[in-house]
């Protein structure tokens, strides 16, 4: 219920948007595929719920980065996918120069990566 | 199998966002929550944990509703959040546009309803602007006031003033920075340069034109040696328009020497050309004058204190009050009766804004248009306002949604409003066009009196007006449906039907045609009571048989001085005329029925009077012997003229029923004696000789006063009136006739040359333009009732479709249907007959001074706009209750309402 294994809510909150438009940027994809993804990559250490999945996908649709279109495939059901838009190519972009660069300063003053 | 969109549909709460997009996202939800459930089944999860997990997917929907309502809310446009009202504005301008591109049979039907109530409002306005509201065109007009002098005894006659009077009063008078006197208009004849032309002509104080603030545009004006009542001036000044009609506009013609009425006058200025004198006695006629003379000359200026035959005009100084100054003139007027009791006591001396003089006559008639055109405009507007109301019972739902996504509710009003400003101003500039072409058909059709067309003309004021009309347009029928909508319940609208708003804006919109059908029947009242007016206007008698029968006005030559060449001439002028194939008999008269002028005398009776009271007030005429034989009016007793009487001062006299009633009640006043003229010991006695008919002189609507007629021979007109009765119809020979006449003499002039017909009808035509046009609007309000009570009695059997479907197939007849939706529209148009008949017993009393014979609140004009509002409003219910009788109860009863 809405707990993360990794425990920087926050963290996950400001990334949460990152990894949505990260996992998009290969190929479309629906909701559940999403939330599958989210979890078997990250090890079911980011779990994320789908409470919080299909607003943000909404929020991401209205701010016109994702773009979302009802698609049916031969014998399967009908399916929302969403898929990056130009506008979601650069906010990602953008996202990965911030997170790089945080990385960075948080390399530098904590050394943590050699930890 | 699980129904997943079900159990999404029963746990998510509502979501603001519209139906389709609420649609999808449970479609989407119940999705991720099958999927989890398929996935657990397939992992071997036993069907209660397959079930478990899904559940578990939401949990608290509550919180992930609120997201979504989050993430759905459309971000502000970065201006509006600013604060940028305008911006906001043109945002809902611009969305309303689009609406109205996309609904163009709604946006054709609301513009055209607005430019229709907009347009006639303008043109009206326009024309009640030029004749009755605006303010003189001279400077500071406040300042202008008329001074008059009325017989305390009779206040209905026209107010003259004598010239000793007028002097007494300009010297004696301390408010007024100048008091000037003007003439009735008089008549002169133009010979001497090409063809003999009749002006018309005022005799004027000196300091007129000063006083009113104007200049000459060639020349001089008067100047104070040319009022020396003791030397009369033969100074002249034209009016721009004769001055370019007949003298080419020729800078040269000052000093240029002009025969009027075979007396020399020198030209010493030209007015300009926009200069108009707006009081009496050229207010409500036509008349243009053609030149200005100076009251020193005029022929009666030296007369008696008894002779009253001047309007006079004053300007206030500044600083005083318009009862300061009718103190003081009442004073002086009191002061003038001690001083002169024999003419001047009975008298009270007045002062009124020359503004309410030049307006007065018309005022009534105005308001009354202006009044009936505002409610025809209201009624526009409150069908726009239902048209409205109509289209957003459709868009309820959006509407709430709007609101529950957090638009204020000023912010839904102000796109409401916006939407009623939009339509209004498309209305208004629709409207324009619809003024144009209306004011351009009012000033063909109005009265020469009434309109000058010159003085109408669409302007800044019209359009300011316009623009007041169309802002209220717009909060009128902008306001019902914002409001309604504004207060609705956005919760139950939110979640179903909205049947809560749906009976709100039946509620209102029934309002709005109970208003209607009131208003409607105020005005068909106020068009019936003006139709029978007129009705019984025509079927007055004016005392003579106005059909086949011509009038000529001419004047005596120069060469016919003495009484005797006069009579000699006038004779040879009827022999002329009566050689005419066709002519059976000519007349002669000095003042005509129906032409406004008018001359009155004081009569003393044998036996009644005493010495130092003041006489009868009667109404004196000149006529030749045939005049009554020729014009078709009756001898009532005794006998008429012949060609023996002559210049004997004593000579008989013939009265009008009237006098005979007024002055003998009860007695033969035939042979009876009276004397005519103030002092009377100046005069001889006079024998009533015989009684002739009575003729509305003044007009059809006003009662004949007591009237004295004396013979020709003893008092030969220099200008007389020639009337000529034919056999058949008198057009064709009107030219002949006219050359007859001026074949008698050199220098004979003919002018007025009328078919009686057409003065009786020129009578009448201010009360019938009024009455067209007060019908013409009253038909518009009928046709907009209508409109509205099949609008709303159509929307409420859309809505009852359902019911109406139940119960025929319970078993109801159509017929029964039938009733019922007419049973609405007729409760409806009932209430509103009430509520309007109420009104209309308060408001026709204000239309009392418009009405001839008919009381305000004649039964008659009541039942049948009553009746006619009734049957109109059945036919627009028949359409929709035809429909209902149509209504399938299958179809009906599966819908969805």
């Amino acid at each position: 219920m809405g707990h993360a294994d990794i425990g920087t809510r926050d963290l996950q909150k400001g990334s949460a948007e990152m990894i949505v438009l990260a996992l998009l940027e290969g190929r479309a994809r629906h909701g559940y595929e999403l939330a599958k993804l989210i979890e078997s990559q990250s090890e079911s250490k980011l779990q994320f719920h789908v409470a919080s999945l299909y607003p943000l996908l909404y929020r991401l649709e209205r701010k016109l980065l994702v773009e979302g279109r009802w698609v049916e495939k031969a014998g399967e059901r009908r399916r929302r996918f969403y898929r990056l838009t130009p506008a979601g190519r650069r906010a990602l972009a953008s996202h990965r120069r911030t997170w790089r660069e945080f990385v960075t300063v948080l390399n530098t003053l904590t050394g943590f990566s050699h930890a | 199998m699980h129904n997943w969109r079900a159990y999404v549909c029963r746990h998510l709460p509502p979501l603001a966002v519209g139906p389709e997009r609420e649609n999808a996202i449970v479609a989407e939800l119940a999705l991720q929550l099958e999927q989890a459930y398929s996935d657990s089944l397939a992992a071997g999860a036993p069907e209660a944990e397959a079930v478990a997990r899904a559940h578990n997917q939401f949990g608290d929907w509550a919180a992930p509703a609120r997201e979504i309502n989050a993430a759905e809310r459309p971000s502000e446009p970065r201006a509006e959040r600013t604060g940028g009202v305008l911006s906001g504005a043109a945002r809902d301008v611009r969305y309303t546009a689009r609406f109205l591109v996309r609904n163009p049979a709604f946006a054709a039907i609301a513009v055209a309803t607005l430019a229709f109530g907009i347009g006639g409002n303008t043109a009206i306005f326009t024309m009640v602007d030029a004749v009755a509201l605006r303010s003189l065109p001279y400077p500071q007009p406040g300042h202008l006031v008329a001074i008059e002098t009325r017989k305390a005894q009779q206040p209905e006659l026209e107010p003259w003033t004598s010239a000793l009077d007028f002097f007494d009063i300009r010297e004696q008078a301390s408010t007024f920075s100048s008091v000037a006197a003007i003439s009735p208009i008089w008549s002169k004849v133009l010979s001497g340069r090409g063809e003999a032309e009749r002006l018309e002509t005022l005799y004027v104080s000196a300091d007129l034109f000063s006083m009113l603030g104007v200049n000459a545009e060639l020349g001089r004006i008067f100047l104070p040696k040319e009022d020396n009542r003791t030397q009369a001036s033969n100074a002249v000044v034209l009016s721009h328009s004769l001055w370019l009609r007949r003298f080419g506009a020729d800078p040269n013609i000052l000093g240029a020497s002009l025969n009027l009425d075979n007396a020399a006058y020198t030209v010493i200025g030209v007015l300009p050309a926009n200069f108009r004198y707006a009081g009496e006695p050229v207010a409500g006629t036509s008349s243009e004058i053609d030149a200005w003379l100076p009251l020193s000359a005029n022929p009666i200026v030296s007369s008696i204190r008894g002779l009253r035959f001047l309007k006079v005009a004053g300007r206030m100084k500044p600083g005083v009050s318009l009862q300061q100054s009718q103190d003081e003139i009442g004073r002086i007027g009191t002061r003038l009766a001690e001083q002169f009791p024999d003419s001047n006591r009975g008298f009270v001396y007045e002062v009124q804004s020359l503004t309410a003089q030049v307006t007065g006559r018309f005022r009534v008639a105005m308001l009354l248009l202006l009044g009936t055109v505002g409610f025809v405009l209201l009624m526009a507007c409150a069908n726009v306002a239902n048209l409205l109301l109509a289209r957003a019972s459709a868009r309820q739902r959006e509407i709430s949604i709007r609101a529950a996504l957090g638009a204020s509710r000023l912010r839904l009003l102000r796109q409401l409003l916006t939407e009623g400003l939009v339509l209004a101003a498309a209305g208004a500039v629709a409207g324009l066009g619809v003024a144009y072409i209306g004011l351009r058909l009012l000033v063909q059709t109005a009265p020469a009196t009434l309109v000058r067309p010159a003085e109408v003309s669409l302007d800044g004021r019209a359009l300011l007006f316009t623009s007041a009309a169309a802002l209220a347009c717009a909060l009128f029928a902008g306001l019902p449906p914002a409001w309604r909508v504004v207060r609705a319940d956005i919760e139950s609208a939110l979640r179903g039907s909205g049947r809560v708003m749906l009976a709100g804006h039946h509620r209102l919109r029934s309002a709005l045609v109970v208003l209607q059908v009131a208003v409607a029947l105020v005005l068909l009242v106020g068009a019936g009571l003006l139709i029978r007016s007129f009705q019984r206007l025509l079927d007055i008698d004016p005392g003579f048989r106005p059909r086949n029968l011509i009038t000529i006005s001419t004047q005596m030559p120069s060469s016919a001085q003495t009484p005797e060449q006069r009579t000699a001439l006038l004779r040879t002028m009827r022999e002329e005329l009566a050689a005419i194939p066709g002519v059976q008999s000519v007349g002669a008269v000095s003042r005509l029925p129906l032409l406004g002028s008018n001359l009155c005398a004081w009569l003393f009776v044998e036996g009644k009077y005493v010495p130092g009271e003041p006489g009868y007030d009667v109404e004196y005429r000149v006529a030749s012997p045939n005049y009554f034989a020729t014009m078709g009016i009756p001898l009532r007793a005794g006998r008429l003229f012949d060609e023996h009487d002559d210049a004997n001062p004593s000579a008989g006299i013939l009265i009008n029923e009237t006098a005979a009633r007024k002055l003998w009640p009860g007695e033969d006043p035939v042979g009876k004696r009276v004397k005519l003229g103030t002092p009377p010991e100046r005069f001889p006695w006079i024998t009533v000789i015989g009684v002739v008919g009575d003729v509305r002189h003044a007009g059809l609507d006003t009662d004949p006063r007591p009237e004295v007629y004396r013979p020709y021979a003893l008092n030969p007109l220099s200008s007389p009136i020639l009337v000529i009765r034919t056999a058949m119809d008198p057009g064709p020979l009107i030219d002949v006739m006219s050359a007859k006449v001026r074949s008698v003499a050199a220098g004979v002039p003919v002018y007025n040359v009328f078919a009686m017909q057409a003065l009786v009808d020129r009578s009448t035509a201010q009360r019938r333009f009024v009455m067209l046009l007060m019908t013409g609007f009253a038909t518009a309000a009928l046709l907009l009732a209508g409109v509205g009570i099949y609008g709303t009695v159509s929307q409420a059997v859309v809505q009852r479709t359902q019911e109406i479907g139940l119960r025929m197939a319970l078993g109801a007849s159509p017929g029964a249907a039938l009733r019922l939706v007419f049973r609405q529209g007729i409760l409806l148009t009932g209430v509103g007959i009430a509520a309007g008949s109420l009104a209309a017993l308060g408001l026709t009393r204000l239309m009392r001074q418009m009405l001839v014979e008919v009381r305000p609140l004649d039964p008659v004009s009541f039942l049948a706009a009553a009746i006619a509002l009734g049957a109109f409003a059945a036919l627009a219910c028949y359409v929709p209750a035809l429909r209902a009788t149509r209504v399938d109860p299958l179809v009906a009863l599966r819908q969805d309402c």
